[in-house]
């Protein structure tokens, strides 16, 4: 499986604008830190998870994907029962259960759970890429979706069940979902929300989307007041930001949770929007490189893998800069290799890993 | 139906989504456009005022001095003991262990055990109030700053103070901040003239942030002089212009500090040994005459003394007063409720505030006019039974009641004081005869002054218009006339109207500082002074600064603005008119009581004056004058000149005594007298209220003053000072 003839086509492009990414972020997390002491240690964690991921990319990639896709089952279970076990032991952090304390680092198996729904999500679609477009066919998916989605609804954690959900239908649309379905998809989709927002989310959440319809001009605290202060810093960057560790709504602490669901928000304040601009072409860089990885891929497994890794990164990261921007309302999704936090770059890293193998693989041997 | 799928032939699906991701970033960059470049100084303003925080640094308020240099009120030091919760240790016993032995040092509870609803209880106080313990107000103030430090207990004794300053290591967090507050030496005694302070009233909030004041901290004057020199005495905020974090933690100066400038420092005309005299008589002779009836019959009393060639007031005592220095810190509900609701109004300055009919102090006036309108003559002898019989009449065809109109003497002697001259009208103070001198008296004084020219005449004098002293409230009294009382009480006037105003009585009010300005005018030869109590005003480094005041607009200006303001710093005697050169009385014609404006104005001839003063002279000199008893002036060694009364009123107390009615009036009583006569340099006079008899209750008063002044100049003389 490392055999060198494969190395040929691995995507250096890709691998390098996911280490400048990561880099970027650990120096923005370094500057976001702001003198607190309790957070005085998140760099050099994050440089110990990226250098982690580093090795987890070229694992990944050296085993074919094709093996991952057979083994997707075993994942799926043991995904599953992560999850329970997260439910049953899990430390309660933020007011949500999310996390697994092991005894050096906390694991979100959150993050995990939407690779494994993107292999499962690929080898079903792959398997049955030849029989009709039923409803069958749909409801079939969606099963593998919702089975993982649901435990995760319980945890609660709304945003990563709308992330699954994304996923799926952004890779059910690619393996050809008829127009008819889509359209009831969206009706259906229409109306749980609505449903949803009145009698089943969480209060927290339903405060949240109110504050952002509503907000209020004098909240001190809570989401308004983080927003405000987020708007405040990206707003007063200007062209070129107010420069690396000067930005003074980052360095004096007005803005909230600044080295994780805000530091797009502290990248356009200390480098302006001219930062949050090339932060953005990073990403879409990575993006498509992702989609280009799917374009060439030799079968439809590899083509649905790649997708689903550019449908999760773009999804993510539009949610985090779109909260930034103050255009949806707050949601905790971190911005992609960029944000701070251990699990979801190794996940994501799994997910490069997965889309190198496939972009590896993607011609006959030439011998 | 079996269809084949692949993702390269529909390759338009990838397009699509390919679009919907461009069209998202698409909308990302111009948000961002809009954000950081088109409303990009909006934030950054915003970002600014976040980070920067403007601290106001108090100036030190002027210091008032008497005449003579002596402290009236001052800035003394004031310890709270104050906690940062952020400098606190980080271990809750360290903490617990710091508020127990601040609690046994001071004396203020720890305020544990810490419950939700002892803090909630907190909330509702101002700080330092009793109650709420150390960990209560330090809860509170962690939840806002907790940089900022939480005063737990106010004025703490310099002891207590000291000894937490040296424990300040094994205490983080704990330390003492020195608060200025206002301290009156004298208190009680120049309350009346120094008044208080309280804090910036919410009308005024805006004004005074402008110029750099903080809303919660200063303080602004309330009354007397602390209001009337309140630009003057508050001096200039600094500033400090810093960078703070979200905690409120102070990081560094973003500008150069700009220092505080002191307030300037207030010398006054008073001379607090003649104020501290003037009380004592005062409180001595309300007090021995209450105990003489046996209840408390005189409520209350006003002393004033002034130069009446120069219109320095050197004392301006009441009783009763009120503590200033209980409202110094602030202002308790209960004992401010307390002086409000006392009906003898302790925090008006009664002085200038509270209006009196004068009674013959008034006489006076009817005694100028009458002279100077050839009503009477020097040589003129009048007819001075102790009973009159007077027709009342509200208009000319009206046929009229025939009412008796009484002298004072009646009771004692029913013959009254027969048959005596202008000079000794004023000297006895025959009613009688001022009746017959304003109304008329058929086959005697044919036309009487009448209400209208005697209006003018009491105005000369000083009544009927504020005085524009350098004091706030100052009330104006009132001389009536035909066309107020039409207005005000919808009635014709009446002769019976000019028989009562000729001797102060009926509808005339005055203001005890009204009742010397009109003596002093006289004892002055005609000059009317400008009242002061402002000496001098000088700058933080001794300069004496030239200001004027402006009477109308009670402001404070450094060139006089208006034709009415006045020089009050350097001192110079400012002189509001001169009645012998300034033509300032209205001619009128009067037929049968009924007079006519002619256009024309004249001047009070100096004789007059100088025959008013004589009359003055002989209420002491003579053997009946209503100043030539025991206790007033009977063989004075120092030439004194001077005028009772002895003023009937009715009030709530009269009346529910059913003694608002004919011969049956309690009676204020007044005593003004001025000295030495050819040359005067003090005039005193005296009210008390309910007192009785003006020569029997008030002269003594104003007999112990005047005994006190000679007293002290004799003193400052032999200490080598010259003038008065």
């Amino acid at each position: 499986m490392f055999r060198s003839s494969y190395w040929r086509h691995f995507d250096f492009w890709l691998l390098g604008m996911v280490i400048l990414s990561m880099v970027f972020g650990i120096a923005m997390i370094r500057s976001a830190i702001a003198g607190n002491e309790t957070l005085a240690e998140l760099p050099s964690r994050q440089i110990t998870w990226a250098s982690l991921g580093f090795v987890v990319i070229l694992i990944v990639a050296g085993v074919d994907y094709r093996f991952w896709g057979g083994a997707v089952k075993w994942m799926y279970f043991a995904i599953v029962l992560f999850l329970l076990l997260l439910y049953f032991i899990g430390g309660a952090t933020f007011g949500a259960v999310r996390w697994i304390e092991t005894g050096l680092v906390s694991i979100q198996p959150t993050e995990l759970a939407k690779i494994v729904v993107i292999l499962a999500l690929a080898a079903y679609f792959a398997r049955y890429y030849d029989e009709p477009r039923t409803w069958f066919w749909l409801l079939r998916s969606l099963l593998i979706a919702g089975g993982i989605a649901g435990f995760i609804y319980i945890q609660p954690n709304l945003s990563n069940v709308i992330v699954i959900l994304v996923i799926w239908g952004a890779m059910a649309w690619i393996s050809g979902l008829e127009w008819r379905q889509l359209i009831v998809i969206l009706l259906v989709g229409l109306v749980l929300g609505v449903v949803a927002f009145f009698f089943f989310i969480e209060d927290y959440q339903q405060a949240r989307i109110v504050t952002f319809l509503f907000p209020d001009p004098d909240a001190r605290h809570g989401a308004t007041y983080n927003v405000l202060q987020a708007l405040t810093a990206l707003g007063s960057g200007g062209w070129a930001g107010r420069g690396y560790g000067l930005g003074t709504q980052t360095q004096l602490r007005f803005m909230k949770v600044r080295h994780t669901d805000f530091i797009f928000s502290a990248i356009g304040e200390e480098f302006g929007f001219i930062g949050a601009v090339l932060v953005i072409a990073m990403i879409g860089f990575i993006i498509y490189r992702c989609l280009r990885a799917a374009r060439l891929a030799r079968d439809p497994l590899g083509t649905l893998i790649s997708y689903g890794v550019a449908i999760l990164i773009f999804f993510q990261a539009a949610v985090n800069i779109a909260v930034n921007l103050n255009l949806i309302p707050v949601t905790g999704l971190p911005l992609p290799f960029i944000s701070y936090g251990g699990s979801g770059l190794l996940s994501l890293m799994i997910g490069i890993g997965l889309v190198e193998s496939v972009v590896m693989r993607h011609k006959p041997l030439d011998f | 139906m079996r269809r084949t799928f692949s993702v390269r032939s529909q390759s338009w699906r990838g397009w699509i989504v390919y679009a919907l991701m461009g069209l998202v970033f698409v909308i990302f960059v111009v948000r961002l456009f809009n954000l950081q470049i088109l409303q990009g100084e909006t934030w950054t303003l915003q970002a600014e005022d976040n980070r920067t925080e403007t601290i106001s640094i108090p100036p030190q308020r002027g210091i008032i001095y008497d005449r003579n240099g002596y402290l009236l009120a001052r800035n003394i030091a004031s310890y709270n003991i104050v906690i940062t919760p952020a400098h606190l240790p980080d271990d809750q016993a360290d903490i617990e262990r710091i508020y127990r032995e601040l609690s046994a040092l001071s004396g203020m509870p720890t305020g544990f055990p810490l419950t939700d609803e002892s803090i909630e209880a907190a909330k509702l106080l101002r700080a330092c109030a009793p109650g709420p313990g150390i960990a209560q107000w330090v809860a509170l103030g962690e939840s806002n700053a907790p940089y900022d430090p939480v005063p737990v207990q106010c004025n703490v004794s310099e002891e207590v103070a000291m000894t937490v300053r040296e424990r300040a290591v094994e205490w983080p967090g704990v330390d003492i901040a020195i608060e200025p507050v206002r301290d009156y030496p004298t208190g009680t005694l120049t309350a009346n003239l120094i008044g208080f302070l309280g804090p910036i009233p919410a009308v005024f909030s805006d004004y005074y942030e402008e110029l750099g004041f903080d809303l919660e901290r200063d303080k602004l004057g309330y009354s007397g002089v602390e209001l009337a020199m309140d630009e003057v005495l508050l001096g200039v905020p600094g500033r400090r212009v810093i960078e703070v974090d979200v905690a409120g933690q102070e990081l560094r100066n973003l500008e150069p500090p700009v220092a505080s400038v002191p307030g300037n420092n207030v010398v006054m005309t008073i001379d607090t040994r003649l104020q501290l005299a003037a009380e004592a008589a005062l409180r001595t002779e309300i007090d021995s005459w209450n105990a003489y009836y046996g209840f408390n019959r005189i409520s209350s009393g006003v002393v004033i003394a002034m130069n009446p060639q120069t219109g320095e007031i050197l004392a301006m005592v009441q009783y009763p007063s009120y503590e200033n220095n209980r409202l110094a810190r602030i202002i308790p509900e209960y004992y401010y409720r307390q002086l409000v609701e006392d009906p003898r109004h302790p925090l008006l300055n009664a002085a200038i505030s509270a209006e009196f009919p004068p009674g013959s102090v008034f006489k006076l006036s009817t005694a100028t006019g009458a002279l100077n309108e050839g009503v009477v003559t020097l040589s003129q002898v009048i007819e001075a039974p102790g009973e009159l019989l007077l027709t009342e009449r509200y208009s000319p065809t009206d046929p009229g009641n025939v009412r008796p109109f009484r002298d004072w003497i009646f009771d004692d002697n029913p013959a009254g004081f027969g048959t005596i001259d202008f000079l000794h009208c004023i000297a006895y103070s025959s009613n009688v005869c001022f009746y017959k001198l304003g109304g008329g008296y058929p086959g005697e004084i044919e036309e009487g002054l009448g209400i209208l020219r005697l209006q003018q005449y009491a105005r000369a004098l000083g009544y009927d218009r504020v005085s524009g002293i350098e004091l706030p409230g100052e009330a104006s009294g009132l001389i009536p006339d035909p066309t107020w009382k039409r207005i005000n009480r919808g009635e014709n006037w009446s002769t019976g109207d000019t028989y009562i105003a000729s001797v102060g009585q009926g509808y005339v009010l005055s203001t005890p500082l009204q009742v010397m300005l009109s003596g002093a005018t006289i004892a002055n030869d005609g000059i009317a002074v400008q009242p002061t109590v402002i000496r001098e005003i000088l700058d933080g480094e001794g300069n004496v600064l030239e200001l004027y005041w402006n009477p109308f607009a009670h402001t404070v200006t450094s060139l006089p603005l208006e034709p009415e303001s006045y020089q009050i710093s350097p001192f110079v005697p400012s002189i509001r008119w001169d009645i012998t050169t300034d033509p300032i009385i209205e001619d009128f014609l009067c037929v049968d009581g009924y007079c006519e404006p002619t256009g024309l104005f004249k001047i009070v001839e100096p004789w007059v004056v100088e025959s008013v003063q004589r009359g003055m002279r002989l209420a002491v000199t003579e053997p009946l004058g209503t100043l030539n008893r025991d206790f007033s002036f009977q063989n004075y060694p120092i030439a004194v000149a001077g005028k009772t009364g002895t003023a009937e009123y009715c009030d709530d107390v009269a009346l529910a005594q059913n003694r608002c009615s004919f011969g049956n009036w309690p009676t204020h009583s007044w005593t003004m007298a001025y000295a030495p006569y050819d040359n005067p340099e003090v005039i005193i006079v005296a009210f008390l209220y309910n007192g009785g008899e003006g020569g029997v209750v008030a002269a003594p008063v104003v007999r112990l003053v005047m005994d006190a002044y000679f007293e002290i100049r004799a003193i400052d003389i032999a200490q080598g000072a010259t003038g008065p």
